[in-house]
């Protein structure tokens, strides 16, 4: 009995897949229509060969890493500048009054609308693209650590203040545990985030190690199957690091709740 | 105590830092920083033509190395290359740039004054590409239509004198501002009726989504781009003889690239940047100068009206507000030096 | 109880909705910025190229103005984002809906949703434009993407935190489909939606600029773009001004269409 459940339960996560092949079929009939077709949708046996050969030519790996490394470092500067500063707002109320109204108008503005003013005064190179990156990344985490901090339940703080918790304390074992999940939700937003803004970075920057100045050759060439493949490798690496982040914070969080 | 070894401290860091710049604020520069369009093929920069060779020239090397100086190539990604060297100009990043003739006189009007020390070659190439089932033989047909041109781009003038010599004018057409590859991506799904751009039009035409009906290859030499080394005023006033040892440098390079048996290698390695060779292959081929003299870096009234001409199209258009000299941006000196330098002096005559 | 007055905890009662003084001091900083702006520029510490003054911006906008290219631009912009938005937005609540409600869906579309929401949609443009044009399909189709994937999930979310206490109830009361939507799941997922909406439209207003800066031939971001080109750094402030204020005035709106909602919600 067992072994006929085993094909139906591997059909049924199967199923999941069906969407993704029916509109695979689309594309490749598509890219056979004519010429123009060709020239839009690559084939994907074409696909296929351009990955060989990006992986043979050790490019993809290059390219791969450089833009992980860049989105990193972007990021890890963001977040801790985003967390300083929303730590700064929820516990000063002049901090608030000053910075909120900033941080809201600058917040709209397109980061790509920026591009000129950042290219004036930082240049073209690394230095402009990790801020793009850190700005792009900023924005949440400011954003969820001050609703974290200022949503701490009044009871929580009370109770630690009976204790007679000092400052330190208080923070350390009521609030930084009760606003860790809206944290880590702004870690969840600002993963993304930092992920478009590292590619979109090396589209509009000089060139260096990354996958969209892999992109940016491959346009050169009109070599549509190298962009597909670095759409799909940019694709699946910002879905693998969402995922990572989605594992680690349910185990953090884990240890949180003691329902 | 504790207050004074940090003030202490404090003062130790200010000084640490200051010295060295006091030590430098000296004669000369650290380094020479020059903006070249490059690609990151690997991770590696990759800059192809007469800058790579400047930048492997060893008499070059050892004239800097004596004076400790470094020479820095900034590169600069081709999908915005007029504003970014633009940009780089006006904050002062950089003190030589090979790029082209439009942005210079858009960077010159606004107030920033950069100077002509080394012609380029006598010009790229535009094209005017459409769909492969357009009926239009020329400009004329293409009236009233889409054509996607990036603006602010040096082959904007030559689109300019196009639509001159036919009666025509910029509000006779839609023209679409889109970077080179958006505007192939849009002539590709028929989104407009012709592309303006330069050799990337044979790509199209072999991938059969678009058809040369026009070119460059058939107008006047000066309808060409061109593009320059171009050096900020600033520098080229303060250190001469730095900027004679690049212009010299560049001449060498030149001269290599000019001599027929070096022609193959250059076309191959140009292939370096990304475009296919069969593509840099036919946009050198079959034109009305020998290779020789398609490479003089000879400056000639010829380039003084380019300029012109440039100008007036950058004012006519509103792409600048105020006037720019051509006089005052052309610099022949370096040049006439260093061939003399070189004993080239007969060489392209 | 000393300790917390010597501490000085102070949990601001003002966020996003000050009252009257508060919403005078949010004019401090963008004030005293805007006078060290100023004040920097008279000083001439920068070169005029790099630190455009305030009053070139004024100029700048001044012109744009009266030639009469920002009203088109803005109105172009605006139309481009309303129609993205209002697509997006109803195809992804009812898209949320549907894949709270049912399991089946969540089978087959949850994996291809998950896909294409991490494709990165401005590095795409190329291929974007490729399949839909340049015109205004392919900006409208962009906005679409942008609106779309995050209200679905925050609908997706509304309607599955709907507790399940609040459905039994309306099974007790033996309420039709219709009379339990109206007064159950409607109002239960008014909030989470309307946040989603609301991020929705900071994000799309933001990709919309971007995609006229890469590719349009109209629009505040092709305003932008031109200016850039033309070195007029002034005039790429003006665009940076507007959006920024355009970005600002619609999120505020949302929000106070929020709290108007909420409030019926509390009295019903």
């Amino acid at each position: 009995m067992s072994k006929q459940k085993i094909p139906l339960r591997v059909l049924k996560s199967l199923r999941g897949l069906l969407l993704p092949a029916v509109l695979l079929g689309l594309w490749e009939y598509t890219s056979h229509r004519d010429a123009a077709h060709a020239f839009a949708f690559a084939p994907l046996e074409q696909v296929y060969g351009a990955l060989r050969e990006l992986l043979a030519g050790g490019d993809l790996w290059v390219n791969l890493l450089g833009s992980l490394q860049r989105a990193s470092t972007g990021l890890l500067t963001g977040a801790v500048a985003g967390i300083a500063i929303g730590l700064l707002m929820a516990f000063s109320r002049i901090a608030l009054t000053l910075i909120n109204p900033l941080y809201q108008g600058i917040r709209q503005v397109p980061l790509l609308g920026l591009t000129p003013l950042i290219s004036l005064w930082l240049g073209n190179g690394e230095p402009s693209k990790l801020f793009i990156i850190a700005l792009a990344a900023f924005y949440p985490m400011v954003l969820n650590t001050y609703e974290g901090l200022r949503q701490v339940d009044l009871r929580y703080r009370e109770v630690g203040q009976a204790y007679g918790f000092g400052r330190v304390l208080l923070f350390r074992r009521v609030l930084l545990p009760a606003a860790l999940p809206s944290l880590l939700t702004g870690l969840q937003q600002a993963v993304p985030f930092a992920w478009l803004a590292a590619i979109g970075g090396e589209l509009i920057f000089n060139a260096g190690a990354g996958l969209g100045n892999l992109m940016m050759s491959a346009e050169l060439g009109a070599r549509m199957d190298v962009i597909v493949v670095c759409a799909i490798s940019i694709t699946l690496l910002g879905i693998g690091m969402s995922q990572l982040l989605s594992l680690a914070s349910s185990r953090l969080l884990r240890w949180q709740h003691i329902r | 105590m504790h207050t004074g070894f940090i003030r202490q401290l404090l003062l130790a860091c200010v000084l640490l830092l200051a010295f060295p710049s006091v030590l430098f604020a000296a004669a000369e520069p650290q380094e020479i920083r020059i903006a070249v369009v490059a690609m990151g093929a690997g991770g590696k920069q990759v800059f192809v033509g007469t800058p790579q060779l400047v930048s492997q020239d060893p008499v070059l090397k050892a004239e800097l190395d004596k004076r400790h100086i470094k020479l820095t190539w900034v590169p600069v990604a081709t999908s915005a290359v007029a504003s970014e060297v633009n940009e780089d100009f006006a904050s002062h990043n950089i003190d030589f740039a090979y790029y082209g003739d439009l942005p210079s006189v858009i960077l010159n009007a606004s107030g920033i004054s950069t100077r002509l020390v080394a012609p380029g070659n006598l010009g790229s190439n535009v094209y005017l590409v459409v769909p492969p089932n357009s009926t239009a033989h020329s400009i004329q047909d293409l009236k009233g239509k889409r054509i996607a041109l990036n603006r602010g781009r040096p082959w904007e003038v030559t689109f300019g004198k196009l639509l001159a010599a036919n009666g025509l004018s910029f509000s006779d057409f839609k023209v679409v501002n889109l970077n080179p590859q958006a505007g192939a991506s849009a002539l590709a799904a028929g989104s407009v009726d012709a592309f303006f751009t330069l050799s990337d039009a044979y790509t199209l035409s072999d991938k059969g989504v678009g058809k040369i009906i026009w070119s460059t290859k058939q107008a006047p030499n000066d309808w060409k781009m061109r593009a320059e080394l171009w050096g900020s005023q600033d520098f080229v006033s303060k250190y001469p003889d730095l900027t004679q040892l690049l212009v010299t440098a560049d001449i060498r390079a030149v001269h290599w690239i000019s001599q027929q048996q070096n022609r193959d290698a250059y076309l191959q390695d140009q292939a370096r940047f990304g475009y296919p060779e069969s593509v840099i292959r036919r946009d050198a081929d079959n034109e009305n100068v020998s290779w020789k003299d398609y490479w003089s870096p000879l400056y000639s009234p010829a380039i003084g009206s380019h300029y012109q001409a440039v100008v007036q199209h950058a004012r006519s258009t509103g792409l600048i507000r105020n006037n720019v000299d051509v006089n005052n941006l052309i610099l022949p000196q370096f040049v006439a030096a260093g061939v003399k330098d070189l004993g080239l002096g007969t060489y392209w005559n | 109880m000393s300790k917390s007055a010597v501490i000085g905890w102070h949990w601001p009662a003002i966020t996003f909705n000050p009252r009257y003084t508060g919403w005078l001091a949010s004019w401090i900083s963008p004030l005293a910025l805007l006078l060290a702006w100023v004040l920097v520029c008279r000083a001439q510490w920068f070169p005029e190229q790099i630190l455009v003054s305030p009053q070139d911006v004024a100029d700048s906008a001044r012109d744009l103005w009266s030639s009469g290219d920002l009203q088109d631009a803005l109105r172009v912009s605006l139309y481009r984002l309303a129609l993205g938005f209002s697509l997006g937005s109803l195809l992804g609540i009812a898209a949320g809906a549907l894949l709270a409600h049912s399991e089946t869906a969540r089978i087959y579309f949850s994996p291809t949703f998950n896909a294409l929401r991490q494709v990165p949609t401005l590095a795409l443009t190329p291929l974007f434009i490729l399949i839909f044009g340049i015109g205004e399909t392919l900006k409208i189709v962009i906005i679409l993407k942008a609106t779309f994937f995050p209200v679905a999930i925050a609908t997706r979310e509304g309607v599955r935190s709907i507790p399940r206490q609040y459905l039994e109830v309306g099974e007790a009361y033996c309420l039709s489909s219709w009379q339990q939507f109206r007064r159950i799941i409607f109002p239960a997922t008014v909030p989470a939606v309307l946040t989603g909406i609301r991020i929705a439209l900071g994000r799309s207003w933001m990709i919309l600029v971007a995609v006229e800066l890469l590719a349009a031939d109209s629009g505040i971001g092709q305003i932008m773009e031109m200016g850039r080109q033309m070195l007029r750094i002034d005039q790429v402030m003006v665009g940076v001004f507007l959006t920024g204020l355009i970005g600002f005035s619609l999120d505020r709106s949302l929000r106070l269409l929020e709290r108007w909602l909420l409030r019926w919600r509390h009295q019903g």
